[in-house]
């Protein structure tokens, strides 16, 4: 009896494995046919993580991913897009109408900013990562000399930016579709400092006056928290600093840095200069400088379209009277900021390179798509006519572009981790009064230049 | 027919349990418990096996024959498993084989320019080669097939006026003469033999048009779009017979060496590969100048952190709980409440707001106080609050477990040391805390370890900071091995360096696990007393 009990066990144990099995096995294979498209645009909520503050978008090789969520797994669809949770609604429409023109199924999957760069890295090879994504052009140095994009052809180059095209290019060769730049600029408050000042020794005195005064709190504000090269860059460059020499043709060299040049360590002791001054204020974070600005309480501040565009704090929901302009020279020398610019990319593993290179090429291209892009996302468009026909109706889009005419692609060769690193140090060290201008960009780069040899 | 089912009908007046109801309730309970298993792993050997990750498939095929077996048998040895099987499942999958994972990946180079396998990394030198050899010559094209199955391309040359027509296959390209070619508006509909596909069409040989070359004198055509089509040439070429890249243009030849493509002269071709180092890493972290540099003062902070966040966690919430353990005091539920609250938030969140709170020139505390204390900037300041910051995220963890362990030591041991004349903190600390210590103990080495590795304090109160001045690679005189690490690894040189991060967790551990294991036989003789 014991026996016949065990068999009516074993039987049933296998009856219902094949059934629970039969269940759960039918979710893979079957490609979706190019004949049922219509209905085969999706959203995949990959990721439900907290926006980050719109500033990290353009501080680079910063805050990388702090928990390990979940992989994304490919949507199954013939042409597959990552995006993050701004873009993605801005890019499906576009996206779903160049599925229904050409009867393909095409998904846009939703992944956290920076997480689209590191997924990308274990996805892309193992064969599960997107056909296309958005992405910055300093992600380039690392993507690029991993092996996981490919070159993109972009035929109506000439109407884009030189400084977009330029930054999306990687050793000669372009590697996306630029389309949006991003750089910071000075925001003046118009009704403490009614005239803009011409040069930066104009600016220290003007705000310094009104700090004396009372009528402002802080001078400059400008993050530094505790130092931010990304942000201090317009200030070092005005004062005479570079931070990579340049090649004959045109691209980066890493054996000549310039923190410890002539130039970089002037610019390093007038920052020092300007700390002892009172102008830049330690421990100074983003919170800090947009509320200050946002409220009155500082004449100028060093930003970028993010602040002024944030819902409830931002300049524009403030009401803060101001202006966005160039940073002005410091004895004849030009301010520049680093340029960022985001585009589409191509997976060198896409599973259908063609379709993600039409899509890129032909559809994400054009001057009206790249308008649409910013009608809907506020941000620059790299396409030129698209990019003058947004500044015509917005004052601080022209602002934020006269800026970004004086500035440089941020480098993207990988070694920048280690730049962005050992720099943001030696602002932290002049800051906080611990080391002098000198010391610490002599110190910054020589752990620069080890790093470098290391790796 | 059964003779207990037989029984269970007869007998249905309920006056013992039935067998069928017997069989409804437990056996019922564990027939769908393991036919959920073995489905889970007929399913999960379904997405494993064309993978031909056989590792994952053998690890299923033990641990679910393991688990029918031992929960089927009624043998008597299996009765002990029944209970440790689920746990030590768990344990290898989510416990052991991730350190196996990480002690593997540090023995290779994976890292920023070494993620692909070494055919697609060849495949990528090849694909992203430009050079002179690169020629404008572009086309508007449509993929197009021929009546006999043949794909092709559909060129149409624009700088010739009128356009000339070409048909492009894997032979080469003809040109159609112009009384062939079908127009459908401005684009070419059909040209000779060929008729255009619609990209609906085209989507089902994607593969084989992003494949298709076409040879030409001038070089290759290739589709770049679904519109337009480009002569290529590559200035790099792979032999595979010597296993070597040379570049056409200026003859240099290219080895692999160490996972990359190298030239004589030492330049090299990305992307490299990934590639088994052996012990390279392990030999860096111990002998680079670079690293060895700030590592001492890392190290013995790391330790100073850890065992100072422990001590001061637990005195802080003994204290509280002796406080809190006296007979007379009123509302001691809500205070016991209150002092958990540190421990239930979110620890990266309480991180972030005393960050704010210690902004030098900002915060909160400095603005009330008025004393512009150097909170976050000053080396040993930083370390301060750092301990006390750590020391307010641990206390409520000590606060409750001896809490409950005061109350599970009878209170007639100290009474009696108190009747043989002993003072009150003389029994506290001759009777009591040797008692507490017996059950404590565990939980302490347990927090060390745990703080050892705390990385969330660290990194998000103040990023390690403040700098060293004048270290070899940047440090900060709050790191500790693992944000230190974290510089290293993902702020390297290189982009990101995981193998390195890898191998120096591998280190980490081994120290842990080994102190861990120290201390725990120590403590073992803790309980003879």
């Amino acid at each position: 009896m014991k026996f016949r009990h065990g068999r009516w066990l074993l039987a049933l144990i296998a009856a219902l494995t094949l059934l629970a099995a039969s269940c759960g096995g039918d979710d893979d294979g079957d490609t979706v046919e190019a004949e049922d498209a219509e209905e085969t645009t999706t959203t995949t909520e990959a990721e439900v993580e907290d926006t980050a503050e719109a500033e990290d978008e353009a501080e680079p090789a910063e805050g990388e991913d702090e928990e390990e969520a979940a992989p994304v797994v490919r949507a199954d669809a013939d042409l597959v897009i990552w995006a993050d949770d701004t873009r993605t609604p801005v890019i499906e429409p576009l996206a779903e109408a160049f599925g229904e023109d050409n009867g393909i199924s095409v998904a846009v999957q939703e992944v956290a900013f920076d997480e689209i760069r590191d997924r990308l890295q274990t996805a892309g090879p193992a064969g599960e990562g997107p056909d296309v994504i958005i992405g910055a052009h300093d992600w380039l140095g690392q993507l690029v000399t991993s092996g996981l994009l490919a070159p993109v052809d972009l035929p109506n180059a000439g109407d884009f930016s030189s400084v977009a095209v330029e930054a999306m290019s990687y050793e000669g060769q372009l590697y996306g579709v630029p389309y949006a730049i991003e750089n910071i600029a000075l925001l003046r408050n118009v009704d403490l400092v009614p005239e803009a000042p011409a040069t930066l020794e104009e600016l220290e005195t003007v705000a310094l006056d009104l700090v004396e005064s009372g009528e402002a709190e802080i001078p400059l504000a400008v993050q530094n928290d505790p130092g931010d090269p990304f942000h201090d860059f317009p200030l070092y460059t005005a004062a005479g600093g570079y931070l990579f020499g340049q090649n004959p043709d045109g691209s980066l060299n890493p054996d000549d840095l310039g923190l410890d040049s002539e130039g970089g360590l002037a610019a390093a002791a007038q920052f020092q200069a300007w700390t002892e001054s009172g102008l830049l204020t330690p421990s100074l974070s983003y919170d800090v400088m947009i509320e200050s600005f946002g409220e009155g309480n500082a004449p100028f501040a060093i930003t970028g379209p993010w602040a002024v565009a944030e819902e409830d704090r931002g300049f524009k929901a403030t009401g803060v009277n101001y202006v966005v302009e160039p940073i002005p020279p410091l004895a004849g020398t030009t301010a520049a900021p680093f340029v960022g610019v985001q585009g589409f990319m191509v997976s060198a593993n896409a599973e259908n390179p063609l379709f993600a290179q039409t899509f890129i090429t032909e559809v994400m291209s054009t001057q009206d798509v790249q308008a649409a892009l910013f009608e809907a996302g506020g941000r620059p468009p790299a396409h030129t006519a698209a990019f003058e026909e947004a500044a015509a109706g917005d004052p601080d889009i022209e602002g934020f572009g006269k800026s970004g005419v004086n500035g440089q692609p941020m480098p993207a060769i990988p070694a920048m981790g280690s730049v962005w690193s050992a720099w943001t140090d030696a602002y932290a060290l002049i800051l906080s009064g611990e080391s002098t201008g000198e010391q610490a960009f002599t110190d910054a780069a020589e752990q620069i230049r080890t790093l470098i040899a290391e790796g | 027919m059964l003779p207990g089912s037989v029984t269970a009908e007869a007998s249905g007046d309920g006056q013992r349990p039935s067998r069928l109801g017997g069989l409804t309730l437990g056996l019922l309970a564990k027939v769908a418990f393991l036919a959920t298993v073995n489905a889970t792993s007929i399913w999960a050997l379904g997405q494993l096996i064309p993978e031909g990750v056989w590792l994952g498939v053998a690890f299923i095929v033990v641990s679910t024959v393991a688990i029918d077996v031992i929960y089927l048998t009624k043998a008597r040895w299996a009765i002990p498993y029944k209970y440790l099987l689920p746990g030590t499942l768990f344990l290898v999958a989510f416990q052991a084989y991730p350190v196996v994972y990480t002690a593997y990946i540090s023995t290779t180079n994976l890292g920023t320019g070494n993620i692909l396998d070494k055919d697609s990394a060849i495949e990528q030198v090849v694909s992203t080669s430009v050079g002179s050899t690169e020629s404008d010559i572009s086309y508007a094209a449509r993929a197009a097939g021929s009546d006999d199955g043949t794909l092709g391309l559909i060129l149409v040359d624009e700088t010739t006026e009128p356009p000339s027509v070409l048909v492009g296959t894997e032979e080469g390209v003809t040109e159609i003469a112009s009384e062939d070619v079908v127009y459908d508006g401005d684009r070419v509909e059909s040209a000779g033999d060929f008729t255009a596909l619609t990209l609906a069409q085209a989507a089902d040989f994607e593969q084989e048009l992003a494949a298709l070359e076409v040879p030409t004198e001038e070089g290759v055509i290739v589709l770049k779009t679904f519109s337009r089509a480009a002569v290529v040439g590559f200035r790099l070429q792979y032999d595979e017979a010597t296993d070597t890249m040379t570049d056409v243009e200026t003859g240099v030849v290219y080895r692999p060496v160490d996972g990359y493509f190298r030239a004589d002269d030492g330049t090299r071709l990305t992307p490299g590969w990934e590639i088994n180092i052996g012990f390279e890493n392990y030999r860096r972290v111990l002998t680079s100048e670079a690293i060895r540099g700030p590592f001492l003062q890392v190290f013995v902070w790391n330790w100073a952190f850890a065992a100072a966040t422990v001590a001061l966690g637990f005195a802080v919430g003994l204290l509280l709980a002796i406080s809190l353990d006296h007979p007379d005091l009123l509302g001691k539920r809500l205070y016991r409440a209150l002092l958990i609250f540190p421990y239930a938030l979110p620890s990266i969140l309480t991180v972030l707001i005393w960050q704010g709170m210690m902004n030098q020139n900002f915060g909160i505390i400095n603005k009330l106080t008025g004393l512009g204390t150097p909170w976050l900037t000053d080396p040993w300041m930083a370390r301060a609050s750092i301990l006390i910051v750590s020391t307010w995220l641990t206390f409520p963890y000590f606060f409750l477990i001896t809490t409950g362990a005061l109350q599970s030591i009878p209170k007639e041991l100290s009474e009696a040391a108190r009747v043989d004349g002993a003072s009150g903190p003389q029994a506290f600390r001759q009777v009591t805390l040797p008692l507490l210590l017996i059950a404590v103990a565990p939980l302490l080495i347990a927090s060390f370890a745990f703080n050892f590795n705390n990385f969330n304090v660290i990194y998000f109160l103040n990023r390690g900071g403040p700098p060293i001045p004048g270290a070899q690679t940047p440090a900060g005189s709050t790191d500790i091995l693992v944000s230190y690490t974290f510089r290293l690894a993902f702020e390297s040189g290189r982009g990101q360096d995981l193998a390195f991060a890898s191998a120096i967790s591998i280190l980490i551990f081994i120290h842990v696990a080994l102190f861990s294991a120290w201390t725990f036989r120590k403590t073992a003789r803790l309980e003879e007393i």
